[in-house]
C-alpha cells in the first residue's frame, strides 16, 4: 500500500467517458455509488459544455447493498426514456467490480433493447484512463464499421482525438489544414464528435491517420485487418516530422490513387502551408539559427509526459532547437518500450518510467535543468523549486483549456512550442547581461508571487504554493553569513540552483556547512 | 409521500443526482484543522475524484493524501497501513490524523474501527470517519469528523453554562458569531470544529450546541446523547431573519429575552437594492451541499419564488424550523435528475442553483446558474454575512444583463461536437 497525492492517469472509468463524452447518442451508465460521477464536472468545467455529457450513475446506495437490490435496470430504462441514446455504455467502478455482479445480466433485465447496451467491463483495478479509452474505442469500431465503397476523392479518417485530449481542437484544426492544402479529405474524426453512422462510414476512407500512440491505434489495426485499409501512425510534432508526416501519408494516398488509376497528389509548394500563403510553413528552422537562440544550444531540458508527446518532444528540443537532453520519462508504463526505442541515441540516460510524481519531482530538484516540459504535475513541482516549465502533456489543468489556438501539431504547432521554450526560459543577451551584472534592479522580482514564469498569470491558489526551496529546505545545509552574502549577488533568477550545486558539491567534498571558502571552491570548480 | 407537521409538502425520490461523495468535505476540513491530516483508504477513483474536483485547492503539499488500495491489495482484509501512518508522521507532524473510508474498503467490509485502533498512539490519535459514497454525500463528512473528535473534547462540568458553536468557518466570521454571543450575554465555550486538534471545546450537559452549518445532524443528537448537551433547534443564521431568529432563539436558552427586530430591518434596508433584484425571481434548487433549505427559506424571505427546493438529505428533526418556514414551497429530498431536467425545461426558472456538474450545461441551454458550492465556501453567516449572502444570488443575474444578446446557433457552434443530433 502506498501513499498517493496526486495520480498521472485517470481511472478506467474516466477513459470511457472520454470516449463516450466525444461522441453523439452515445450514454454511459456508471453503476456506482454516489460521487462517482464527479467526472462530469472535469468536462463541464474543463471544456465547458453547453449540454449535460450523456452520463449517468445508477446509484448503489450501502442500503441497496444490504438488501440485494440493484437499480441498473432503472437507470436504463430511465436513460431510455429522456434520452433516447442509440447505445447505451455500462460500467462497473471499482466498489461494484468487488462485487462480482453480472452487468449484463442485470441489464437484460430492464426493458431497455439488448442490442442497445454495450457492457465495457473493465477491471478497475488492473486498466487505467488510456488503456481503458482505447479499449472501447476499438471496440465500438469493431461493431459498427461497416464495408463501403470507397470515397472517389482521396480521404482519411483521424483517429484517437478525444474529449480532454491535450490542446485536442488546436491539434486537430492544424491537421485539417494541412490536409486540405494537400487536397486530402476527411471522412471521419473519431471519437470526437461522431456518430454510431460516422463509425459505419469509417471504411469509405482511404486510410486512417493516427497521430497519438495511445489511442486509436487498436481501431486502425482493426480496419487494417478487416478492409485492408492502411494507416499512418506517428506524431507530426515539429518542422521535420510534420514533413516526414506529410511524404508517409502523400505516399500511401498514392500508391492507392495508383491502384485505382487516378491521379497522383503532388507535393504543393511549402508557402502554401502557412496562413498567408506567401511565407514559410513555420518560423521555426529560421528562429531556431538566430543569434539570439545561438545561447540555446546548451540548455539543459528534462521531458516528461505520456508517450506521443514525450517522444515529439525529446526530438523537437534536441533536433530543431538544439538543446541538450539530460533525460526523459513517461508515467504510461504500457508504452515504455515504445518510448525507448523511438529515442533511442536520444538520452543520455535510462528512459525514467514511473506514475510517481514524487520520483519525477525529485529528480528535477537534483538535476535543476533549465528547462521542464512535463504535465500539470511537474508545473506544481517545478514551481516549488523555481525552475521553467511548459505542459506538454495530459493531465492538465484549466490553464491548458484555453479558447484561442494552440496547437502543437504540424507545422503551426511547432511555432506555438518554440515560442513556449522561449518564453519560459531565460535568453540571449538579457541573460548575459544579468549573469554580468548581477541583479541590475531585477531583485523585486524575487519578492513577487511566482507569476508569469511562462508567460501564464498565477492563480491565486498557485501563487500562494511557492515555497522556497532555498534557506528554509529541510534538507539544506547551514550557510555562514559571508557565504549567504555571497550568494545574494548571483542573478536571483538561477540563486537556487547555484544553493543547490554548492551544497552538492560541498557534500561530495565532506563538507558540512558552507563557508565563504567552501562556496568560493565550489563556484571555481562548477563554473561560476 | 411524507408530511411534516406545520405542513409543507416533502417529496423523496430515488436520489439519482449528480453530487460529490462525502470525501469533499476534505477539502475545507484539512485547511480548517491545521495540526491534521486526512488520510482517505481508497482506490485511484477517489485519488482522481480529490485531485480533479478540488485540484483548485490542492496546494504543493495538502495535508491530505490517499492510501492506494492495488489489485494486490484487495484479498486483504486487514490493510497494513503502518508505512504509510509514519510517512504522514515524519512529513507533517500532525496532532491527529482521520482515517476516512470510502467505497471499496466498505464493500471489502474492512474492520475500520479496529483499523484506527490499533495506528492510534496517545500523542497521535487515529481516527474513523465514516465518509463513503455509499451512504455519504458531499458536506455530510463533516458530520462524520466532528462525531470522531467528540470522545477528545473535554467534559465540561454541570452548571457551566456556554454555547458551542458547531460547524467549521473561517477565523473572521468565528470571530463575529464570538462577539455577537457575548454581546448579547452569552459565555461561548468555542466551535467544534476550532482550528487545532489541540484545542477542543468543553462540552457538558450545561453546554448549549448552536449548528451554523446545516449538514451537522448526526453529531449534535450525538453530544445530545452522550454529554447531555442541549441543542438549538431553530434557523441557520442565514439572512436577516434567520439570523435574527437564530439569536433570538439562542438567547432564550440563556433566559435571555432579546428582540433584535430592528436590527433585522437595518440588515434588509443594508440589501435592499439585491432584495429588489430577487424579488418574484423564480429559483430552482437542483441538491448538491444540503445547504438548500436555508438558502431557499432566505430567497423566500426576499419574496422570490422557490420554485424546489432539493437536496440530498432532510433530517425532520434537525431540520424542523426551516421546513416550516418553507411552508408553501415543493420540498424534494434526494431528488432524481433527469425529472429535475424535465421540470426546468418546462417551467424555466429564473435561476438555477446546481453543482459543479450541471452549471455549464444549463447555462447551455439558456438558463442563468449559481455554483451551490461557492456557499460552502463564503462567509454567509449571521450579521457580517448578509450582504455577501445577498450578493451571490444577485451577481449571476447583473452580469447576465450587463452581456449582450447571445445567439446560440452561433456561438455555441462547434463548443461540444457531440451534443449534436
Amino acid at each position: 500500500m502506498r501513499l498517493a497525492f496526486w495520480l498521472y492517469e485517470g481511472t478506467a472509468l474516466h477513459g470511457i467517458s472520454r470516449v463516450t463524452n466525444s461522441m453523439k447518442n452515445v450514454h454511459t451508465v456508471y453503476h456506482a455509488p454516489q460521487g462517482d460521477d464527479y467526472i462530469t464536472a472535469t468536462y463541464t468545467m474543463l471544456e465547458r459544455t453547453p449540454e449535460f455529457p450523456a452520463l449517468s450513475i445508477s446509484v448503489v446506495r450501502g442500503q441497496d447493498l444490504a438488501r440485494g437490490v440493484s437499480r441498473l435496470p432503472g437507470t436504463l430504462e430511465q436513460v431510455e426514456e429522456h434520452y433516447h441514446p442509440e447505445i447505451i455504455v455500462v460500467a462497473p467502478s471499482c466498489s461494484t467490480a468487488l462485487l462480482q455482479e453480472d452487468l449484463g445480466q442485470l441489464s437484460r433485465h430492464s426493458g431497455v433493447d439488448p442490442e442497445k447496451i454495450i457492457v465495457h467491463d473493465v477491471n478497475p483495478f488492473r486498466v487505467q484512463e488510456h488503456e481503458s479509452a482505447e479499449g472501447l474505442f476499438t471496440k465500438l469500431v469493431e461493431r459498427y464499421s461497416l464495408e463501403q465503397s470507397m470515397t472517389d476523392k482521396p480521404s482519411v479518417n483521424l483517429l484517437g482525438f478525444t474529449s480532454l485530449g491535450f490542446h485536442l481542437r488546436s491539434d486537430l484544426t492544424s491537421l485539417r489544414r494541412i490536409l486540405k492544402t494537400l487536397g486530402v479529405e476527411v471522412n471521419v474524426v473519431a471519437p470526437w464528435g461522431a456518430g454510431l453512422e460516422d463509425l459505419r462510414n469509417l471504411p469509405a476512407a482511404w486510410l486512417n491517420v493516427v497521430p497519438y500512440h495511445e489511442m486509436g491505434r487498436g481501431a486502425a489495426h482493426y480496419l487494417r485487418e478487416k478492409f485492408g485499409m492502411p494507416s499512418v501512425q506517428g506524431t507530426p510534432l515539429g518542422v521535420q516530422p510534420t514533413l516526414d508526416w506529410i511524404g508517409n501519408l502523400l505516399e500511401k494516398l498514392n500508391a492507392i490513387a495508383e491502384e485505382k488509376g487516378l491521379a497522383a497528389l503532388e507535393m504543393p509548394p511549402l508557402t502554401d502551408f502557412s496562413l498567408d500563403g506567401l511565407s514559410a510553413p513555420s518560423g521555426v528552422p529560421w528562429f531556431a539559427r538566430t543569434a539570439d537562440m545561438e545561447s540555446f544550444s546548451g540548455k539543459r531540458a528534462f521531458v516528461f509526459g505520456d508517450a506521443s508527446h514525450t517522444v515529439g518532444m525529446v526530438k523537437f528540443l534536441k533536433d530543431e532547437l538544439g538543446m541538450q537532453i539530460i533525460g526523459a520519462g513517461t508515467y504510461l508504463g504500457q508504452h515504455a518500450e515504445w518510448v525507448r526505442d523511438q529515442l533511442d541515441g536520444y538520452l543520455p540516460e535510462p528512459l525514467m518510467v514511473t506514475d510517481k510524481f514524487q520520483e519525477v519531482s525529485k529528480k528535477i530538484e537534483d538535476e535543476m535543468p533549465e528547462l521542464v516540459c512535463g504535465t500539470q504535475m511537474e508545473r506544481h513541482s517545478c514551481r516549488k523549486l523555481d525552475v521553467p516549465c511548459m505542459v506538454i502533456s495530459t493531465p492538465t489543468h484549466i490553464e491548458n483549456h484555453l479558447i484561442g489556438y494552440y496547437p502543437v501539431l504540424g507545422f503551426e504547432g511547432a511555432d506555438v512550442l518554440a515560442d513556449r521554450v522561449y518564453t519560459s526560459c531565460k535568453l540571449g543577451l538579457e541573460k548575459h547581461l544579468v549573469d554580468f551584472f548581477g541583479d541590475a534592479g531585477l531583485e523585486y522580482e524575487e519578492e513577487e508571487p511566482a507569476a508569469a514564469s511562462n508567460g501564464q498569470p498565477a492563480s491565486s491558489a498557485q501563487g500562494s504554493e511557492a515555497g522556497d526551496g532555498g534557506a528554509g529546505d529541510p534538507d539544506g545545509m547551514p550557510w555562514s553569513t559571508d557565504a549567504e552574502k555571497m550568494l545574494r549577488k548571483v542573478p536571483f533568477f538561477v540563486r537556487k540552483k547555484v544553493r543547490k550545486n554548492t551544497e552538492n558539491f560541498a557534500r561530495e567534498n565532506g563538507e558540512t556547512n558552507i563557508t565563504a571558502e567552501v562556496f568560493k571552491k565550489a563556484k571555481e570548480a562548477l563554473g561560476g | 409521500m411524507a408530511s411534516v407537521p406545520g405542513a409543507t409538502q416533502l417529496i423523496k425520490e430515488d436520489n439519482v443526482t449528480h453530487s460529490f461523495c462525502g470525501l469533499a468535505s476534505v477539502g475545507w476540513l484539512y485547511q480548517k484543522i491545521r495540526d491534521s491530516f486526512f488520510l482517505i483508504l481508497g482506490t485511484h477513483t477517489c485519488a482522481h475524484f480529490l485531485q480533479n474536483a478540488l485540484g483548485m485547492m490542492i496546494f504543493a503539499k495538502p495535508r491530505f493524501g490517499i492510501a492506494l488500495i492495488e489489485e494486490g491489495d484487495l484479498s486483504r482484509q486487514d490493510p497494513n497501513l503502518e508505512d504509510v501512518i509514519a510517512e504522514i508522521k515524519q512529513d507533517h507532524h500532525p496532532s491527529v490524523i482521520f482515517l476516512l473510508s470510502s467505497c471499496t474498503p466498505e464493500v471489502m467490509k474492512v474492520d475500520f474501527k479496529g483499523l484506527a485502533h490499533s495506528l492510534s498512539t496517545p500523542e497521535v490519535p487515529v481516527l474513523f470517519v465514516p465518509a463513503s459514497g455509499l451512504v455519504y454525500n458531499f458536506t455530510q463528512a463533516e458530520d462524520s469528523v466532528l462525531q470522531a473528535m467528540v470522545p477528545f473534547c473535554p467534559e465540561a462540568p454541570a452548571g457551566e453554562k456556554s454555547v458551542v458553536f458547531v460547524g467549521s468557518v473561517n477565523d473572521s466570521i468565528a470571530d463575529d458569531l464570538r462577539s455577537e454571543a457575548e454581546e448579547l450575554g452569552m459565555k461561548v465555550g468555542g466551535f467544534l470544529p476550532e482550528n487545532r486538534f489541540d484545542h477542543l471545546p468543553a462540552i457538558g450537559p450545561d453546554t448549549v450546541l448552536a449548528p451554523i452549518q446545516p449538514y451537522l445532524s448526526r453529531v449534535v443528537s450525538r453530544l445530545n446523547r452522550e454529554r447531555g448537551a442541549r441543542v438549538l433547534r431553530s434557523l441557520f443564521p442565514f439572512g436577516p431573519t434567520g439570523t435574527r431568529v437564530f439569536w433570538e432563539d439562542l438567547a432564550a436558552m440563556f433566559d435571555i429575552t432579546v428582540d433584535l427586530k430592528e436590527r433585522e430591518q437595518a440588515a434588509w434596508d443594508r440589501i435592499s437594492e439585491q432584495v429588489g433584484q430577487l424579488k418574484g425571481k423564480r429559483v430552482f434548487f437542483t441538491a448538491d451541499t444540503m445547504m438548500e433549505l436555508p438558502l431557499a427559506r432566505f430567497l423566500k424571505n426576499v419574496g422570490a419564488e422557490v420554485v424546489e427546493c432539493s437536496s440530498a438529505y432532510i433530517n425532520k428533526k434537525f431540520h424542523a424550523r426551516e421546513l416550516e418556514a418553507l411552508e408553501g414551497v415543493r420540498v424534494v429530498e434526494q431528488p432524481n435528475f433527469h425529472r429535475q431536467l424535465q421540470d426546468i425545461k418546462r417551467d424555466k426558472p429564473d435561476m438555477i442553483v446546481t453543482s459543479l456538474m450541471t452549471a455549464n450545461p444549463f447555462v447551455g441551454n439558456g438558463f442563468i446558474v449559481k455554483w451551490s458550492m461557492e456557499f460552502t465556501l463564503m462567509p454567509i453567516h449571521s450579521w457580517s454575512g448578509v450582504f455577501t449572502l445577498a450578493n451571490l444570488f444577485v451577481s449571476p443575474l447583473q452580469r447576465r444583463s450587463k452581456l449582450p444578446e447571445f445567439d446560440e446557433s452561433v456561438w455555441l457552434k462547434g463548443v461540444m461536437p457531440s451534443a449534436g443530433q
